[in-house]
């Protein structure tokens, strides 16, 4: 059996916003508690060979929109790649760059980028930046959780047909009028959560490295992490939501 | 007419917040006068752009702005200049009207205007300066800035081939404006003992003009130092013509184009806030390194980001980061990381509370490299603050510190912060948090709680 995990971590340095790296050392840290020898390798513009099926797990990390069309020209010739990918395989992609996997990414200056078409969605960047706290709820690899993050919203999602990645308990998610937060198509998480998502939210990695142990046949590991920290952090950060004033529209009204 | 309305009434507003409070309502004025007459600093009367500066950029504007007033200052000019970082439009009417005669005339050398980055656009509008300095372009206060770009794009609006633009060597994003200006001067700092570098795994940025990889040589400030792109061939000069060299730690002094001069910080960071200002002395002002030397030997920044204080046997050491920026954190840990010295780390990462909504954020700490300062004989840390003090824990995990080496307390209450001060034996106390903590800290040490 093999026993090291291939993680390709998608122009680490073109698209670096958040501290998003953080989402890296999660999915490496839960890799070598578990027993895996795990390889990092970045896929920058430059990078000659890239084979998304190469891959265990691929994060894609939130980008500028400025380099949208250079990094879309990267990733066209490995669209049907992607598309076989993540029928079983995790995938995340967080923040702005979900409109890089997307239809269209409609720029305010009314100019459109052509995503990669991988999911159903469009984008529209908006005028002014939204910052919040993001709490939903959502399913992954047969478990219901509940995340606790950030989200600095550059641009509104409408996922069309599309399933959403979860449900919100308090935030603007989507486009701030409706309960949908991200999208998932096959085991892809294309989210509004910012930063080190997997640092904060464990249970998520956990299941993410499940799923990578049954992709390559590799018994599951069974010894639970210690996740007090996490549910700590998650109880205060959800007493600061339910306290603070906020001029978004509940959601129990959307 | 409705011009004169405005500007006695922002005489009268500014006389009365006077004699109240010296220290008040630098904005007040200014915000009334732009009621009466929206366009009352563009009806100023005799300003002449060409001797108008503004000082932008993410980091580094107001100890500039401060810095260029002094020597011009200490040379005998006059100017009118926002100290008090009012940067926005209404600061800047404020002190147009202050210094004005009663009808809007206007007796100066220089005009140095400290401008907040994202509103530029709207200053400009009514104050079209010809010479603009850059100071740098990073990650900010995300929640109204978004990303970079988003404020490259607010200054692109304004830059125009009239202008000319003092522009950081070492920093991608201010230096690509070279394209558009009629006239760039460059500015930079020298490889010093407090230069770094960065693990592989910490993300450099976009090559700002073909979209590539851009790597650094070693960084002077976190984001900043000599790049270069593979791809494109975009870099920093080897040798820009305003070059900070010769660094003394010990003998605290600095040159520039031979010119010696003291240094009254020696925090890293303030490195390039000298040359920029040696930059604009003698491209827009005339004054030469020779000439602005001498006002290095009382320069006291306003406002400044590091404060000592002592506390029983303790001395502790207080570093002001701003919010949702990974660069000043990144120069707080080195400066940590430095002092070899056995010490505590109390580390207050906050949540943000500048607007609705609040919102618990500390993602940036993952872009710093905390390596440096886990090496550097720390006894004890302390991650404090409501909200976030799980995840700035998380953090120090993340980068090997153990879990039973890091006290957690999920409050930002004063006397348990310095319980556990208290309980450090090490007397070499470093702190990082909100300036309102820090008040109460400072205020419960003057109460007599030493």
């Amino acid at each position: 059996m093999d026993k090291t995990l291939k993680i390709g971590w998608l122009f680490p340095n073109t698209f670096s916003l958040h501290g998003d790296r953080g989402n890296i050392l999660a999915i490496r840290a839960e890799g070598v508690r578990r027993g895996y020898r795990v390889e990092i390798d970045q896929i920058n513009l430059d990078t000659k060979e890239f084979n998304p099926l190469d891959y265990d797990f691929i994060f894609c990390p939130p980008g500028e929109i400025v380099h949208f069309e250079a990094v879309i020209a990267f990733l066209k010739p490995h669209r049907e790649a992607f598309i076989t990918f993540i029928e079983n395989h995790p995938m995340l992609v967080t923040g702005t760059s979900i409109g890089v996997f997307g239809k269209k990414i409609n720029r305010n200056d009314k100019t459109i980028i052509n995503g990669l078409g991988l999911i159903g969605l469009e984008v529209n960047e908006n005028h002014a930046v939204y910052g919040d706290d993001l709490y939903y709820i959502c399913e992954y690899n047969g478990n219901k959780m509940e995340i606790i993050g950030n989200q600095i919203q550059m641009m509104d999602a409408d996922i069309n047909e599309e399933s959403p990645f979860g449900y919100l308990k308090y935030g603007y998610g989507n486009t701030g009028k409706t309960k949908f937060e991200g999208a998932k198509s096959g085991k892809a998480i294309f989210t509004n959560t910012l930063g080190p998502l997997l640092v904060c939210n464990p249970w998520l990695t956990e299941e993410i490295m499940n799923l990578i142990e049954t992709n390559k046949e590799l018994p599951v590991w069974e010894e639970k992490r210690d996740n007090s920290l996490e549910v700590n952090s998650l109880k205060t950060k959800v007493a600061l939501i339910e306290k603070k004033e906020s001029r978004l529209i509940s959601v129990d009204e959307r | 007419m409705k011009f004169y309305f405005a500007l006695w009434l922002a005489k009268i507003i500014g006389a009365a917040i006077n004699l109240v409070s010296r220290d008040r309502g630098t904005n007040l004025p200014g915000e009334k006068a732009l009621v009466v007459d929206p366009n009352f600093v563009k009806n100023f009367k005799n300003i002449d752009y060409s001797k108008v500066v503004f000082i932008t950029g993410t980091n580094g504007k107001s100890s500039t702005t401060n810095l260029v007033a002094h020597i011009l200052k200490e040379n005998g000019k006059k100017i009118i200049s926002n100290l008090e970082g009012a940067n926005l439009l209404s600061g800047i009417a404020t002190i147009l009207a202050k210094e004005s005669t009663l009808t809007g005339k206007l007796k100066v050398d220089y005009y140095i205007f400290e401008t907040d980055e994202r509103y530029l656009p709207l200053v400009y509008e009514q104050l079209p300066a010809e010479n603009m300095l850059i100071t740098n372009l990073q990650k900010d206060q995300v929640q109204r800035n978004g990303d970079p770009d988003f404020i490259y794009r607010k200054l692109k609006e304004v830059i125009n081939p009239q202008m000319t633009l003092i522009l950081n060597n070492e920093e991608p994003r201010s230096r690509s404006f070279e394209e558009i200006a009629g006239r760039s001067v460059y500015y930079g700092v020298q490889h010093h003992d407090e230069s770094f570098t960065k693990g592989s795994d910490y993300p450099t940025q976009a090559c700002p003009k073909c979209h590539h990889d851009l790597s650094f040589d070693y960084y002077n400030v976190d984001s900043i130092g000599p790049f270069y792109c593979a791809h494109c061939g975009y870099a920093s000069e080897k040798t820009p013509e305003y070059v900070v060299t010769d660094i003394n730690f010990t003998e605290k002094t600095f040159r520039l184009k031979g010119v010696k001069c003291n240094m009254p910080y020696d925090l890293p960071f303030m490195f390039y806030n000298y040359a920029g200002a040696l930059a604009i002395c003698q491209e827009i002002c005339d004054i030469s390194p020779e000439q602005a030397a001498q006002a290095f030997n009382n320069f006291k920044n306003i406002g400044g980001r590091f404060e000592v204080l002592k506390y029983k046997a303790k001395t502790i050491k207080y570093m002001r980061i701003k919010q949702e920026n990974p660069d000043t954190l990144q120069s707080a840990l080195n400066i940590m990381a430095s002092d070899q010295e056995e010490k505590m780390v109390a580390l207050g990462l906050y949540t943000l509370v500048d607007f609705v909504p609040h919102y618990a954020n500390t993602f940036y700490a993952f872009d710093c490299d905390f390596k440096p300062l886990i090496d550097s004989k720390v006894e004890r840390y302390l991650c404090f603050s409501e909200h976030v003090s799980y995840d700035t824990a998380n953090r120090l995990i993340y980068e090997g510190v153990a879990k039973a080496d890091i006290t957690i307390m999920d409050s930002d209450n004063i006397k348990e912060i310095f319980a556990e001060i208290d309980k450090a034996k090490t007397n070499n106390i470093y702190l990082i948090t909100w300036i309102s903590t820090f008040e109460k800290m400072k205020k419960f040490i003057e109460g007599g709680q030493n």
